[in-house]
């Protein structure tokens, strides 16, 4: 059977955009069924004017530096890393609540985000073998 | 460097046959324990390993 692995990620800069998509890619790729759960200031990171996050505070001034030597180890932009975990299956939702409190529409998420609710990924949390909670 | 040499051995491994040995170079030292990790949990036989440098070397025999 497959195993399910769950993360929550609840803040929108760089470094918490690229750890779930790391850790789940190789979650995907370790034969996991994966599933991501975007709230608070994470779920700016699965719409379409959000999808380029800064390194949080003053170092969002090196972010570009830091993307490039990422690029240099073989780890690809925050755009490339999405699409990579989408081929892989991994399963990304966008927190009902939150879009509601920031004004988020359904439309402004990309393609492939589900809407959904705390109580429907706590479900899906409950059967997974590991949550993490990336904030 | 890591996650990506499991994520590129994870697509290969799609394409090949069973029985089939796969030879994998990685020059992050994470796969020295990602390798036989990512082995154990998907049931392919890591039949050797090799080390020249800084390059790891694993062959894995697909399930």
């Amino acid at each position: 059977m497959t195993d399910k692995f769950c993360m929550v990620v609840s803040e929108g800069t760089f470094d918490k955009a690229m750890m779930p998509l790391i850790m789940g890619t190789t979650a995907a790729a370790m034969g996991s069924e994966v599933h991501v759960f975007y709230t608070f200031f994470g779920t700016k990171l699965v719409t379409a004017k959000g999808s380029k996050p800064k390194l949080p505070g003053m170092y969002r001034l090196f972010t570009g530096m830091f993307v490039k030597k990422m690029k240099a180890v073989g780890i690809g932009s925050y755009a490339e890393m999405m699409q990579q975990a989408k081929e892989m299956g991994i399963n990304f939702y966008a927190c009902s609540t939150t879009m509601g409190l920031m004004g988020i529409k359904e439309s402004d998420l990309l393609p492939g985000v589900k809407v959904l609710g705390a109580a429907a990924f706590l479900k899906i949390a409950s059967e997974a073998k590991t949550t993490l909670f990336i904030g | 460097m890591c996650p990506m040499p499991i994520v590129h051995l994870a697509k290969k491994v799609k394409e090949m046959k069973s029985g089939q040995v796969l030879e994998l170079l990685a020059d992050d030292v994470g796969a020295k324990e990602d390798v036989p990790a990512w082995c154990s949990r998907t049931g392919n036989q890591l039949v050797g390993t090799e080390e020249e440098d800084k390059l790891l070397k694993f062959y894995i025999r697909i399930k």
